[in-house]
């Protein structure tokens, strides 16, 4: 089977179910090498996509392309693919399990058994093999959902919250796990809620709302470039921003402000900086001029609203 | 591996899943051990050997002797030993402290055996027997004829046009035995891959299965290693109903009846392969475990029926049944067992029957496949067959 990488494009994806349409004609793509974070609230279409893309649900309208092809089942099984909801089979041992699925994804027993025990001696469950799947905490449960994705090589990633119950550490080793295979050209797209790991995470987000894709692209460029709103702190009464041509003074209070660089142009922010710094130096001094970046949250809120 | 095989792969797993399921053993050896304590205890009943000690004054010394002559001959694992004792008295005493099961003396019209609470009846049977005899004999004596003389055309022998109504007993205990183990089994391991297929469902671990190999593959494995396991059940009981059988006096009828078994195991497995489908199809379209019971109502019927109809139609409604699927699968083994089919109507029988569950297999394959991706709580047979993927 082949199992290199390709990007993978969604073109007028729609599913209705009756009268209702889950997803009303998505496109994006999931670049190779990326992770694309896939941000939406509840019933914004998320699942039923990544379901489509699998192939677990059929497609009412448009199409998954695999590289240049359309997406067909023998693809589809070279794809690591996490689902929505947990927990295996509750009673079968961890790694009894996981090798039965790596078998069905088309390994050699043997292979299954040692990509198996690699993966989950680098999750920190090898001492918890021979245990029941129920046994374990969620968090591990997680992991092995996670080791179940990765352990066939996989020629893509299509993670449904994998992030979602994990600790801090935890997220951090898993996406640790997930860049190794970014690395090796594979695209990811993985859906969470929590967007400030998204934002930190991510190299590229498609924001879902009631079935539509409302914004692509990176953080920044979801953020407008770079950010028009900075902080001054002077040394004495700011009020003279005020004054400063080009800039908006959203707020001044003593000695500190916040200031809009009233532009659309890069360099024309970069040019107005220069002004704001100049003219504070001239009066007294500044201590601090700083961009403020907002939080993707905002973003979001922003675009979904 | 091809996908071809993938079967294969659910089935290996759903089988080692099972036979390492501790109920499961912990179920099936108990069943073992009641099959072998009811054989054992047949057999042991039927070879116990009994020995009665008969207390015996001067005066009834002669007819006990005739008693133990006799007892051989009237039972072969009998036997009679005289006490002798001094008089009634001591006799009475032997009795009671029980070194006498029973005391045999002489009355004024004939003859009494004495207990201490009762008088065992195989003692009884023996002693009224010989002792009528003797008595009969010696009267016969008395009066110048003898016991053939007097019973000279007094026989009255049977004859039967119809079977052996023994026979015919037994075979219908085997039928209804059959038709038990029929539901019982079917019923057990189809609720299992009933609650094995919610299981997949609910914890969307069927979606990753979905993603690796046909569905059709993961629904043919279940429903094959759940047949292999009832069946490989029913012939473990079978083998040790067998053995244990030989041990006790049905023994002789055993090579009557094991083809009607072979034929019991061919039709459970044509009938329960369409029950199991359809109980796939029902854990399907529940979406938590406390549908299942709700969802698999139908099937449960359908068993009963089959189960009540086996055990109480009779007549006419059993010839018609016995040739419709699924009722069939029991019915049909249970006329070859009574000798009322014969092997060709068996075997066209089990044409239609497997016909059918092919044809029900299909079906179930769709509903199955369709019901498996629906995540909205429990479907209706109806909204599952026209769902779209």
């Amino acid at each position: 089977m082949d199992r290199a990488p390709q990007t993978i494009t969604v073109e007028g994806l729609t599913r209705r179910f009756g009268d209702f349409t889950a997803v009303d004609h998505v496109d994006f793509c999931v670049p190779q090498g990326k992770m694309t974070g896939f941000v939406g609230g509840n019933g914004a279409g998320k699942t039923t996509t990544m379901r489509m893309i699998m192939g677990v649900l059929s497609i009412s309208e448009g199409r998954v392309m695999w590289g240049d092809q359309p997406m067909t089942a023998a693809h589809q099984r070279s794809i690591g693919y996490m689902p929505e909801e947990r927990g295996l089979y509750p009673k079968q041992k961890v790694a009894d399990q996981l090798i039965y699925l790596g078998q069905l994804k088309g390994l050699s027993p043997k292979a299954a058994r040692e990509s198996v025990m690699t993966l989950l001696e680098r999750l920190g469950l090898g001492e918890r093999t021979s245990d029941a799947v129920e046994a374990l905490s969620l968090g591990n449960q997680q992991r092995v959902q996670i080791a179940a994705a990765l352990m066939i090589e996989p020629a893509a990633l299509i993670l449904d919250e994998p992030f979602s119950g994990l600790d801090p550490d935890a997220v951090d080793s898993m996406a640790e796990l997930l860049r190794e295979h970014t690395a090796r050209g594979v695209p990811v797209l993985f859906s969470s809620h929590q967007l400030d790991l998204v934002d930190r995470l991510c190299d590229q987000l498609v924001i879902l709302a009631k079935g539509q894709v409302r914004a692509t692209g990176t953080p920044t460029k979801l953020r407008g470039g770079s950010p028009r709103r900075h902080r001054l702190v002077a040394v004495r009464d700011a009020g003279w921003v005020r004054e400063v041509p080009g800039v908006s003074a959203i707020d001044v209070d003593g000695p500190v402000a916040v200031l809009d660089l009233v532009s659309d142009s890069e360099a024309e922010r970069q040019r107005l900086l220069g002004e704001v710094l100049a003219e504070g130096l001239r009066r007294g001094g500044v201590t601090e001029l700083s961009p403020i970046i907002p939080p993707l949250s905002e973003v979001y809120r922003e675009v979904t609203a | 591996m091809k996908t071809t095989n993938a079967w294969t792969l659910v089935a290996r797993r759903e089988l080692s899943v099972r036979l390492r399921d501790k109920t499961f053993i912990g179920s099936t050896l108990l069943s073992l051990v009641i099959l072998v304590a009811v054989f054992g205890f047949q057999a042991w009943n039927a070879n116990k050997a009994s020995t009665y000690d008969l207390a015996v004054t001067s005066q009834s010394q002669q007819m006990g002797q005739v008693v133990v002559d006799a007892a051989p001959g009237i039972d072969d694992k009998v036997t009679v030993t005289l006490v002798d004792v001094a008089d009634d008295q001591s006799a009475k005493a032997a009795v009671t402290d029980e070194s006498a099961d029973a005391w045999l003396h002489r009355t004024s019209d004939g003859w009494q055996l004495v207990g201490k609470s009762d008088v065992s009846p195989g003692l009884q049977d023996i002693a009224t027997q010989s002792i009528g005899t003797a008595v009969l004999a010696a009267n016969a004596d008395k009066v110048g004829t003898d016991v053939t003389a007097l019973q000279k055309g007094t026989d009255v022998t049977t004859d039967i046009l119809d079977g052996d109504a023994e026979q015919a007993g037994i075979a219908k205990a085997v039928g209804f035995g059959m038709a038990i183990l029929f539901y019982m089994s079917a019923a057990i391991f189809g609720m299992y891959l009933a609650m094995s297929v919610t299981e997949e469902k609910q914890s969307r671990i069927v979606e990753i299965i979905a993603t690796s190999i046909p569905l059709r593959h993961l629904l043919f494995g279940k429903l094959i290693a759940a047949v292999a396991l009832a069946v490989g059940q029913l012939l473990l009981y079978a083998a040790v109903a067998i053995v244990g059988a030989s041990f006790t006096e049905w023994g002789d009828m055993l090579p009557g009846l094991t083809s009607g078994l072979i034929w019991f195991i061919v039709f459970f497995i044509a009938g329960f392969t369409m029950i199991a489908a359809l109980y796939a199809v029902s854990g399907a379209l529940a979406s938590r475990q406390e549908d299942i019971q709700s969802t698999s109502f139908p099937v449960t019927m359908l068993l009963m029926v089959m189960f009540f109809g086996a055990m109480f139609a009779s007549g006419p409604i059993v010839d018609v049944l016995a040739w419709i699927p699924p009722f069939s699968a029991i019915l049909q083994p249970m006329r070859l067992v009574s000798g009322e089919a014969q092997w060709w109507e068996a075997l066209i029988s089990l044409g239609i029957l497997a016909a059918v569950t092919v044809g029900v297999i299909l079906v179930a394959e769709r509903i199955y496949r369709r019901a498996l991706m629906q995540t909205g709580g429990k479907l209706s047979y109806k909204d599952a067959w026209n769902a779209e993927l």
